[in-house]
């Protein structure tokens, strides 16, 4: 992973923490494989039971920063066969891996935190 | 009932204009394309499932938001090499919390500035207020759905006679059966057409409308009755030949009522449902009822009575119907799939087909034309609303260049407030980003005082429409035309905001924060004001020539001789129902003892009756032509006949010409003599007079028939003012079959004191007969003036509002460089110039803003003003009076707006302006 090798690699991700919900859902969305932006907004809005609606705006400003932010890539559409050739599909770089999973433990530490001072009791 | 029709792409297109106009131009080169596909996707994802408005306007909102956020993006990027940090709250700073900040501090600013905010707010409210309320008659009248299932799919089919310059005529029982029976590109074609009867047996008789249908007619209309059954063909079978509606030995008459009569005459009683009516003397079974909503609407041309109280199965003998007799407006709906071309091309052929199998169809050059239903509804009154349409649109521009300019001023006096705030480590987004929330705010606000202003706009406005503008009872504001103010008010935010923003947050703080640092001096600042200026004068220019041209119209309309005095006449609707009176002789003989009876009444000076009257609407056409015709059927032209009972031209103020007016007598003999206008001597007998000379006509018998002038008299305009109207034939109502049935009287008295004069004549005569329609013949004039008065005074509003605005900008901006130029001034004066040459200077500058202004407004306006042609009358779109008078309104305003800002500079005390500069 050269990303983790690099030496500022700890700053690099935590200067991008914390994530908004929605960059997060989007991240989150690519976790398991490569997506188009609609399916990116269906996935977001299934998994989350249609809290976070993603309008197009939003959705491809968010992807154009995560790519130039190195987060997420594009992929060569032509790589993929039966894909619509219009259409972009985006993955996660390893960095964007990394800096979704931070998000995910900085959450869990909330969490945590929430648990130990007793406000989940019961509904755990 | 309705349905929505699929897929408005004008949903589509806005959100692409709006993607267009908000997103930085990389960005949308890269994602242009998949966020409207997204769009589209989810937009017809909301439509199944609900909540389309919510996502409309929650995607409008975010093509503004995130468009404005990529191109601060894209100039971020440009200036700073390195990446900032990404975070999904793109609004940077403070975040949230520091939005709400801001729009505190927003608040409070304006709070503390209560003339400017006032001023801004209303400036912006009558943008708004303006578009809303245009843009909610628009959506009602042109996007509105007809209350007809798909009904997209719905064409009317008319005929026309070329060779005789008739188009829009209704086809004949034969011929529409022809085109049922072999149409394969339609699924359904049904037909009817709709008249006034009277409606009998239950207290006063009234005049109702009624409409005489085919079995499938609401079938093919694709609408069902809410209580009871529709027709079936068995209603429609024809009695046997010369057996009359409610005969004896006629089949039953089977009718559907409208919700308002079932209302009315049954209170709303489930148990109508076979209860019976009597319409026109003739007994009918009630077997269903139409739903609230339901309207006839057809174009304009098709001349149907669209609030019908009555339907009737129409008994029509198919086999026994001659092609020559034509009453029926075809209705026709596409198979799915099938295109308006496709139907017009079998319509052709059918066309064709009957053209080769009847000699008088070749003649005539008969012809089948298709039109879709809605283009055909409100192809007269769309060039109106858009034009309307686009003006409110330049005014709202034109507000917000007013706003633009009192914020860059502000700005400018903010100067060094801007200065501390940067100085102070804010950086200069958090400065844009503080002015445009206030431009929000403002923007925000005026929507809300707009729509008030909205509300009351609609309500003037659907005073002044055109009476039979379609679908103008839906005109209101609901969510769309909300969703549509909110989207205005951010446009407008950022219209009037953005420029100010940038402009007023390129602090130099070394300058600023000096002791002495003047504000505003900056020739950016200066450059900016003066486009700002004279591009709303250009935008007022265009606008007034559009209001001049509307004005000349309006002045050629009113000039127009109409060939009759509609001044102090009276009109209503007396008709004898055939069934009671199947004579022709009783008829006239029933209608001879009224005119007397309404003759002798005390201030009446004369009376008659006709049909049809001058704009009422009604169709009454023949053909005429002279001894050539015999041999050449084509050589035969299409006349208005009207049939008149003797005394009405003298009683319409209609001058003859030559020959005389016809007697008493003429009408007793039913003798067959004419009285022509002007129009068709000229035609006919272009060289010589017209009287005493035969013509053919054919008005009782299926063949031409020979008739003699005796007199030639004035053109009356009757199918509007604007246009002349075909060559017309007066008959005497005896000798076209007795039918007359609108009455004119010209009284001395008060119209309405006659009323109920009139009510006991008619009573007199038969108190079963009912009186509809009581009006001054005058409405009927001004009506058709209608929509060129309602495009003038809308047009002539917004033009002058338009005026006021730009002028109230162009004296700002001269105030404000009169204060700029103070010290200038002052040294000018200290070394002698002329009060007259301190003038001259602050007039020249106002003076070429202004007149740059108007050179590019008028330079715009001559192709936009094309727009507007199909409403002129009588006068050219580039018309130079209109383009000469707009350019010395505008002067005279521009040097009005010019002296006060002038004034102020000639009494500038030099000592004065030293110090202080």
């Amino acid at each position: 992973m050269p990303f983790s090798d690099h030496p500022d690699a700890q700053s690099d991700v935590s200067r991008h923490l914390p994530l908004t919900p929605a960059v997060f859902e989007i991240l989150l969305s690519l976790a398991d494989g490569h997506r188009h932006g609609y399916a990116i907004m269906q996935t977001v809005e299934a998994r989350t039971g249609g809290e976070v609606r993603l309008h197009a705006g939003t959705l491809y400003r968010a992807l154009a920063r995560l790519t130039e932010a190195q987060l997420i890539e594009e992929l060569d559409s032509s790589s993929d066969g039966e894909t619509d050739e219009r259409r972009r599909y985006y993955a996660l770089t390893p960095g964007g891996r990394d800096v979704a999973a931070a998000e995910a433990r900085r959450l869990e530490s909330q969490v945590g935190a929430a648990r130990a001072q007793g406000l989940l009791e019961g509904t755990t | 009932m309705s349905r929505r029709t699929p897929g408005p792409p004008w949903v589509v297109r806005l959100y692409r204009a709006l993607v267009l106009v908000f997103f930085e131009a990389g960005f949308r080169t890269r994602h242009g394309q998949e966020m409207e596909r997204l769009f589209v996707e989810r937009h017809r994802e909301v439509r199944e499932r609900g909540g389309r408005l919510a996502f409309l306007v929650g995607a409008g909102f975010d093509v503004v938001r995130s468009g404005v956020a990529t191109r601060l993006d894209a100039r971020r990027t440009t200036r700073a090499a390195g990446m900032g940090p990404v975070r999904g709250d793109d609004r940077g700073g403070g975040g949230m919390d520091g939005l709400r900040k801001d729009a505190r501090y927003a608040l409070r600013t304006l709070w503390k500035n209560p003339g400017f905010t006032a001023i801004a707010v209303a400036t912006i409210a009558l943008g708004i207020g303006g578009n809303t309320a245009i843009f909610s008659v628009v959506r009602a009248v042109l996007m509105g759905p007809l209350p007809y299932e798909d009904a997209e799919r719905l064409v009317m089919i008319h005929g026309e006679m070329r060779a005789r310059g008739v188009t829009n005529f209704p086809m004949s029982p034969p011929d529409f059966r022809d085109i049922r029976d072999q149409s394969t590109v339609l699924e359904g074609v049904a037909a009817g057409f709709t008249f006034a009867q009277s409606l009998t047996g239950d207290g006063e008789p009234v005049q109702i409308q009624t409409g005489l249908v085919t079995h499938d007619f609401f079938d093919v209309l694709g609408v069902d009755p809410i209580l009871g059954r529709g027709f079936t063909e068995v209603d429609t079978r024809p009695n046997e030949a010369g057996v009359q509606p409610g005969a004896p030995g006629a089949l039953p008459t089977v009718v559907l009522l409208s919700h308002a009569l079932w209302q009315q005459r049954f209170g709303g009683d489930p148990g109508a449902l076979g209860r019976t009516i009597e319409v026109a003397g003739i007994t009918a079974e009630v077997v269903g009822v139409m739903p609230p909503a339901f309207e006839l609407l057809l174009p304009p041309s098709a001349t149907v009575a669209r609030d019908v109280d009555v339907w009737t199965a129409a008994r029509i003998d198919y086999d026994n119907a001659p092609r020559t007799n034509v009453f029926l407006r075809v209705v026709g709906r596409l198979r799915d799939g099938a295109t308006v071309e496709q139907a017009q091309a079998e319509m052709d052929r059918i066309a064709g087909d009957l053209t080769a199998a009847y000699e008088g169809k070749a003649a005539a050059g008969f012809a089948l034309s298709v039109e879709p239903l809605v283009e055909g509804l409100t192809a007269d009154v769309r060039p109106i609303l858009l034009a309307l349409f686009g003006a409110v649109g330049f005014v709202l521009l034109i507000a917000c260049a007013n706003v633009a300019n009192l914020l860059l001023v502000r700005a400018s006096a903010r100067e060094r407030e801007f200065a501390v705030r940067a100085a102070m480590g804010g950086s200069r987004r958090r400065l844009i980003r503080q002015m445009l929330i206030e431009s929000g705010i403002l923007a925000m606000i005026g929507a809300v005082v707009g729509v008030a202003i909205a509300a009351v706009g609609v309500q003037a406005i659907l005073a002044l429409v055109p009476s039979d503008l379609p679908r103008a009872g839906q005109v209101g504001i609901d969510g769309v035309v909300l969703g549509f103010t909110f989207l205005a008010a951010l446009g407008s935010a950022l219209v009037f905001g953005l420029v100010p923003a940038l402009q007023g947050s390129r602090v130099d703080l070394a300058d600023s924060l000096k002791d002495r640092g003047q504000a505003g001096t900056r020739s950016s600042v200066r450059l900016v004001r003066n486009a700002v200026v004279v591009g709303e004068v250009a935008l007022s220019t265009v606008l007034l020539v559009g209001a001049g041209l509307m004005l000349r119209s309006f002045v050629e309309l009113t000039a127009v001789d109409p060939g009759y005095d509609a001044e102090g006449v009276l009109t209503f609707d007396v008709s004898l129902p055939f069934g009671r009176y199947p004579q022709a002789s009783d008829r006239d003989q029933a209608m001879g003892e009224l005119q007397r009876r309404i003759g002798a009444l005390p201030g009446v000076e004369s009376v008659s009756a006709a049909f049809p009257l001058p704009l009422d609407g009604n169709l009454f056409n023949g053909r005429y032509g002279l001894e050539d015709a015999l041999a050449d059927p084509s050589a035969y032209r299409q006349a208005a006949y009207r049939a008149v009972r003797p005394g009405y031209l003298e009683t319409m103020g209609t001058r003859v010409l030559e020959g005389r007016a016809f007697t008493e007598a003429d009408h007793a003999d039913s003798a067959s003599v004419v009285v022509v206008d002007e129009k068709l001597a000229r035609t006919l007998w272009p060289d010589a007079s017209a009287v005493g000379e035969r013509m053919l006509v054919r008005i009782v018998t299926p063949e031409p028939e020979w008739v003699e002038v005796i007199g030639v008299v004035e053109h009356q305009r009757s199918e509007g003012l604007a246009a002349e109207g075909m060559e017309q034939i007066y008959f005497t109502d005896r000798h076209a079959g007795a039918f007359a049935s609108s009455w004119v009287v010209r009284a001395g008295v008060d119209p309405a004191v006659l009323v109920p004069a009139l009510r006991r004549a008619v009573d007199a005569v038969d108190s079963d007969l009912p009186i509809a329609s009581v009006r001054r013949f005058q409405d009927d004039l001004d009506e058709a003036m209608g929509p060129t008065t309602f495009a003038l005074t809308l047009i002539g509003v917004f033009g002058v509002t338009a005026l006021l605005l730009a002028s109230v900008g162009l004296y700002g901006v001269l105030s404000y460089v009169v204060r700029q130029r103070t010290a200038e001034i002052g040294v000018r004066v200290a070394f002698g110039a002329e009060a007259n040459n301190i003038m001259g200077l602050v007039v020249r500058q106002g003076l070429t803003l202004a007149a740059l202004g108007l050179g590019l407004g008028l330079a715009v306006a001559v192709p936009l003003s094309g727009a507007v042609e199909a409403m002129l009358i009588g006068v050219a779109p580039t018309d130079p009076v209109t383009f000469l008078a707009v350019s010395g309104v505008f002067s005279l305003v521009a040097v009005a707006a010019c002296v006060v800002p002038a004034r102020r500079a000639m009494r500038i005390d030099p000592v004065q302006a030293l110090r202080e500069g």
